[in-house]
């Protein structure tokens, strides 16, 4: 048994993501030559930075199974302070960045607040959370996008070119690496893993599971502020392209689960996936020219992630199911009946897809 | 009028899971309006017979099962429903929310007019229903307000409702006792024995071996797969029941509890007047590497309290105290901080990380030691994962890099006990440790909680529906009744006979049966 899983666990859907890689760009080199160009690589690398460093901060708390919608809002909300804060307020650029940064872990903490404390599933908690600082926006701006700051000095911070890359393609990878650091070298990272996996268990395996959600959601928070601020320096103020982030981000977590590691939301897994998804849709908009595909590739990897993991996820259950020892046929339950206490009321996780039952 | 064919006649039903019989060779015969008591212990094949009449599980080639006179398709739910057996399960399945009418009328649907739901004719039908089992309460009420017994009422009535009488030949009631108080059993009761007057079989699975008086029902006692006794209640004692349920083999198991001798006499762990949830007013104290068992049904407090001793949620009142030292409750991270360690029953939903690897679930409680700023030590858990699946003869010997879901139960129970027995606990709480695991894996945790209490000197805890395996780990067995400390055994009185009848009698009067079934 453990031989076929090794097999299902190295074999060819471990990588699929970088095989599909290599199939989108034979393919669209083979469809217009002008596609394989160090232009075109360039242009993606540092055209996604932004996605991608908004996908990584959806990614820490979906690892601890709970989800931040508000991240898009977030990015939107530290984009407008960082350069009202200029502009406006006349403060320095890295104290600025620090305060739209520090904004941001702060609205990380009041999602944190609900979702802890209040247990309000994560899901409505954050999803209301991005309404209310869409509201907010409009109520500071007057629902005008302000202007942004002249000094070149502000745009140069993302779109200084460094060996062909802009910088905040750097960014990225750093924000990436620490994020890959914290989540699989550190302690933090393997409670959050054991919270998204089990929160009960982690909780009786005495994981601090309302701190470790909070920290995770305070992280996605300044991540997020971080994306604004590349944002804001990057494309100039706006009141909406955060949000626009969203689904993509989403669809390259759960893609990025697929792969690396499958069933595990990894950092570099989701990595991959957000350069196959771009890849995919900068080639066919090139060789085609239409305007759907972004949303249409999206959406469909989103789903087909998804289903992908279920998929998976049932196999595993299925394989197992049948060949319990038979004293498990005949067992007087056990388990707590439903009216007596219930361990203390843990957060919802982040699946997506019907556990089989059983 | 000719006399009806029976509700159930079954005859050579066997099933084996991988290799090992569940039920070998049974039959069974319940006539019309018949009561018939299924009594057994744990793995006896009572769960896996009611599956097979369900048509959850298919026999083994060669049964022959007929409900009422028709034949029974087996392995197949809608046969079963179509000749009439119906099911009603210790989880009884209502909501709620609704009430008694809608709960009835989700299963059975509702009389309609041009698809609108007539209120007046569905309330007629659900109080006639309500009616053939005796039950009189109001259809318009929220099944939450209702008392335990008459749930149960409702769930016994959903089974007949939209039915003509005659139509259901066989009801089957899964333990429907359990987790009811001693009050409310007697309507329950009372309502097997309306149903059974108006000519319907009734095969009623029960633990309380009472009740099997109270009905004056015939029984069939199962062990191992196997009937060992057909007969009814007027012929049998009580003590009669507890010597066929535990068998013959319980001298050879008590054999094994002369065990390693005891370290010390200080005390190590001491829980006073605890009140908490089914817990009422519980009171005991551990000495160091002794071992304490906690026998009950189901119901009476033994599936909580372990995780009530380790502080799983904050006790309304009384104390805990881990050599001398208070534990609050409801912080887990500050018991195991005391060296409380607390391995949970239900290994799926709260205590196994399945898509996580062994590893990660070994080192989870205490993953500080591996923490060297910057990096977890990936190579040192690995080589302490490998030193346990050694220790213990986890299979595969490398599997520590597959997810917990790759091992089988008996292996994931074994890392999953591993991970705690690694921190060397001074009170070690366990609750049912091998559940469904097993003979090999079995041995090795009962070794290992040996070797805990023996060389560490670890206080236990050990709660089991399996009473041979307290009578050969422990040096003590609790009985719990409603929550209390109804009864304490030690030396000779823990024989698997005497813990048996002690778990089982429901009301305070068992003692002077006791010497009856050590006879």
């Amino acid at each position: 048994m453990s031989s076929m899983r090794f097999r299902i666990r190295f074999g060819l859907d471990r990588f699929s993501g970088l095989y599909l890689w290599a199939v989108f760009i034979i393919m669209f080199t083979i469809w217009s030559p002008l596609f394989f160009t160090s232009s075109t690589l360039h242009s993606i690398a540092s055209g996604q930075a932004v996605a991608g460093i908004l996908t990584i901060g959806l990614l820490i708390p979906l690892v601890a199974g709970v989800f931040d919608l508000s991240v898009g809002a977030t990015a939107n909300v530290s984009a407008i302070a960082v350069i009202q804060l200029q502009t406006v307020h006349h403060l320095s650029i890295p104290l600025a960045i620090v305060l739209a940064i520090g904004l941001g872990a702060l609205i990380g903490a009041v999602n944190g607040f609900f979702v802890v404390v209040l247990k309000i599933n994560s899901f409505i908690a954050t999803l209301a959370m991005g309404s209310v600082l869409a509201a907010l926006l409009t109520i500071f701006t007057n629902n005008e996008q302000p202007l942004p700051p002249v000094s070149s000095t502000w745009t140069t911070l993302t779109e200084q070119s460094v060996g062909g890359f802009q910088i905040v393609f750097l960014y990225f990878l750093v924000i990436a690496i620490i994020a890959w650091w914290a989540l699989e070298h550190t302690p933090a990272g393997r409670y959050l893993y054991a919270i998204g996996s089990n929160s009960e268990a982690a909780r009786l395996s005495g994981v601090a599971v309302g701190k470790w959600i909070w920290i995770s959601l305070i992280s996605s928070g300044a991540v997020s502020a971080i994306a604004g601020v590349a944002f804001g320096s990057l494309l100039g103020p706006s009141l909406t392209f955060g949000e626009s982030l969203l689904l993509p981000a989403f669809a390259a977590a759960f893609l990025g689960s697929t792969q690396l590691t499958p069933g595990r939301f990894n950092v570099w897994g989701s990595v991959i996936a957000i350069y196959v998804l771009a890849t995919g849709i900068q080639g066919f908009q090139f060789v085609t020219g239409v305007q759907w595909l972004s949303d249409m590739f999206n959406g469909v990897a989103l789903l087909a992630a998804v289903a992908f993991a279920g998929w998976r996820y049932r196999a595993t259950a299925n394989r197992r199911g049948p060949h319990r020892p038979s004293a498990n046929a005949d067992q007087v339950p056990t388990g707590p009946s439903p009216d007596e206490t219930t361990p203390a009321e843990s957060p919802p996780r982040a699946t997506l897809t019907q556990s089989p039952s059983e | 009028m000719n006399e009806p064919p029976p509700a159930l006649s079954a005859a050579n039903v066997g099933k084996s899971f991988g290799g090992t019989a569940a039920l070998d060779d049974l039959s069974m015969s319940i006539a019309a309006g018949e009561v018939r008591a299924l009594v057994g212990g744990n793995g006896s094949g009572k769960s896996t017979f009611i599956k097979v009449l369900s048509g959850y599980h298919k026999p083994e080639p060669g049964a022959r099962i007929l409900v009422g006179g028709s034949p029974l398709n087996t392995g197949d739910p809608a046969s079963s429903r179509r000749v009439g057996a119906r099911f009603v399960h210790q989880e009884l399945g209502l909501v709620d929310d609704a009430t008694v009418l809608d709960n009835l009328a989700v299963a059975n649907g509702y009389p309609t007019l041009l698809g609108t739901v007539r209120g007046k004719a569905a309330r007629r039908a659900a109080a006639a229903t309500l009616a053939r089992i005796g039950l009189d309460i109001d259809p318009s009420v929220k099944v939450g307000r209702l008392t335990a017994a008459e749930k149960t009422g409702v769930a016994l009535a959903r089974t007949l409702d939209g039915l003509d009488e005659g139509q259901i030949k066989l009801l089957t009631l899964d333990e429907p006792t359990a987790t009811l108080p001693a009050t409310e059993v007697r309507q329950v009761l009372q309502m097997v024995h309306t149903v059974a007057a108006q000519g319907i079989g009734v095969l009623y699975v029960t633990h309380r071996l009472d009740e099997i008086f109270q009905l004056g029902a015939t029984v069939t006692i199962l062990r191992n797969g196997r009937h060992v006794v057909d007969g009814s209640s007027q012929q049998l004692t009580r003590a009669d029941l507890v010597r066929h349920l535990v068998g013959s083999e319980l001298e050879d198991a008590r054999d094994e509890a002369d065990h390693t001798e005891r370290v010390g006499s200080e005390i190590a762990f001491e829980v006073s007047h605890l009140q908490s949830g089914q817990l009422d007013d519980v009171s005991f104290s551990i000495n160091r590497g002794e071992i304490v068992g906690i026998s009950g049904v189901t119901g009476s407090g033994r599936e909580s309290i372990v995780g009530t001793l380790f502080g799983r949620e904050r006790p309304d009142s009384g104390e805990i105290r881990v050599g001398g030292r208070l534990i609050r409750g409801g912080r887990p991270g500050e018991s195991i901080k005391h060296r409380v360690a607390f391995l949970p029953a239900d290994r799926k939903r709260d205590s196994g990380l399945m898509d996580l690897t062994a590893r990660e679930n070994l080192t989870i409680s205490s993953l500080r030691e591996f923490w060297r700023v910057p990096l977890l030590l990936r190579r040192r858990e690995r080589a302490e994962t490998r030193d346990w699946f050694e220790r213990l003869g986890i299979r595969p010997a490398d599997g520590g890099e597959l997810p917990l879901t790759g091992l089988s139960g008996g292996n994931q129970q074994k890392v999953l006990a591993a991970k705690w027995l690694r921190l060397h606990p001074t009170v070690l709480l366990l609750d049912e440790p091998t559940q469904g695991v097993d003979v090999a894996a079995k041995a090795e945790i009962h070794h290992q909680i040996l070797t805990a209490a023996s060389s560490d000197g670890a206080a236990v805890v050990v709660a089991s529906t399996d009473i041979d395996e307290l009578v050969a780990i422990c040096h003590r067995i609790l009985i719990l009744r409603r929550g209390q400390v109804a009864a304490e055994l030690t030396g000779t009185q823990m024989t698997i006979a005497t813990v048996t009848e002690q778990t089982l009698i429901s009301d305070g009067s068992g003692l002077h049966l006791m010497s009856e079934a050590k006879r």
